[in-house]
């Protein structure tokens, strides 16, 4: 978790730069007059690097995958909820119980 | 529903609290969503709460909640006077409710005061004629006093209402299973397929149901019922592979003389089989000799 912010603050700053590093580099080609052919390799570089990192961070930090198929071990539905508003009261508990210890203190 | 996570969770909880770990309210908590029904676990640890004025005030206005709970729990374990002195406890604190008038008919109920009992409910009905919770409680009166075909009149006039509420066609199936009248309950059973159609226990008693009904039709469709419960459970339900199994066998016995033109896929009996056995190999190799010449006797 911490690992993962901290590659994704990372990934954020690196962003920054290239964003200042581009126009620095539009600056430079004014001075120059000379013709937009394409950016430059280190604004490159440091965006494909920007991008691995913040993916990685958003795909670790908000947590962790879940599965989400109904047949899958954690989800397979083994019970079905007990019908509580159909319960009803004269069953063997009647005889079998005989917890009497039990009291609300108050 | 309740999920293989959230069933390995509970039985963890209540594991661990029956063992003084700690954690009953979070048991407590995890009962009351899943809808599970372990009134003397609940009676036991919440009232160990309820009695101690420390962990009670810390739950805040979940208090309140616990209270009922636990009266509920003390009613089907029986303990008349714990649910009697819950209710006195939530009548000071609340002296209007609805909820509490339905908890004091339920007492009513517990002790076998049926006409009482009748009396409250239909006085409350009096007020919100469109109170589910005590049209279902009427239902379950019947049924306490053994006035089957009563509850049965019951439910279908509540369907007819709320229709939507799969509880009441769950519980007028299985009244009809126990009554033997297998197609009414088929009928309610493909209702809630329609209405949940990703809850595999359904298509399992419904195949069940139509197994039991008979004839190659029913049967044929049961063997799809079946199947479909395996493709829901990731073929980890043993009663729909024994389910395939019996049904193939008896497809297969009852369409012997005739010319099969709509022959029926072998492979399906065939892997039911092998995952049975790789099954009853893994969680019971005791019981292994047994399954294996039962299914040699059903010719799979």
């Amino acid at each position: 978790m911490g690992l993962g912010f901290a590659v994704g603050v990372l990934g954020v700053l690196i962003l920054g730069h290239a964003a200042y590093s581009t126009i620095q580099y539009r600056g430079l080609l004014k001075i120059m007059e000379e013709e937009f052919s394409g950016p430059p390799m280190n604004v490159v570089l440091e965006l494909l690097l920007a991008f691995l990192f913040c993916i990685w961070a958003a795909l670790s930090v908000p947590g962790k995958f879940l599965p989400i198929n109904p047949d899958s071990e954690e989800n397979r539905i083994v019970s079905l909820p007990d019908n509580l508003d159909f319960m009803i009261f004269n069953h063997r508990a009647k005889v079998s119980l005989s917890e009497i210890g039990l009291k609300l203190k108050h | 529903m309740v999920s293989n996570t959230e069933e390995i969770q509970l039985n963890r909880l209540e594991n661990q609290v029956d063992n003084g770990g700690g954690g009953a309210w979070d048991y407590l908590c995890l009962v009351r969503k899943l809808k599970v029904r372990r009134s003397e676990k609940v009676l036991k640890h919440g009232l160990s709460i309820l009695n101690d004025p420390k962990k009670r005030s810390s739950l805040g206005p979940d208090e309140w909640t616990l209270y009922e709970q636990v009266a509920i729990a003390a009613m089907d374990c029986q303990c008349l006077d714990v649910a009697k002195d819950c209710i006195k406890v939530l009548q000071k604190r609340f002296p209007e409710s609805k909820r509490v008038g339905r908890l004091e008919a339920l007492l009513l109920e517990a002790k076998g005061f049926w006409e009482e009992a009748e009396k409250v409910y239909s006085s409350l009905l009096e007020d919100n004629p469109l109170d589910q919770v005590i049209h279902k409680r009427r239902v379950a009166m019947a049924k306490a006093q053994g006035n089957i075909s009563g509850a049965i009149e019951w439910l279908n006039k509540y369907l007819e209402i709320f229709m939507a509420d799969h509880d009441a066609w769950r519980e007028l199936a299985e009244t009809y299973v126990s009554l033997q009248m297998y197609k009414q309950a088929a009928f309610c059973y493909e209702e809630l397929i329609l209405s949940q159609p990703t809850v595999p226990l359904y298509h399992l008693a419904y195949a069940d149901v139509l197994y039991t009904l008979g004839g190659l039709e029913n049967l044929q469709t049961a063997k799809k019922y079946y199947a479909s419960t395996i493709d829901l459970t990731g073929g980890k339900n043993t009663r729909a592979l024994l389910g395939i199994c019996l049904c193939s066998s008896a497809i297969a016995q009852l369409s012997k003389g005739r010319n099969k033109e709509d022959k029926e896929n072998p492979e399906l009996q065939s892997l039911a089989a092998t995952a049975l056995e790789k099954e009853y190999k893994q969680r019971a190799p005791t019981k292994l000799g047994l399954l294996i010449s039962t299914l040699k006797s059903l010719k799979v």
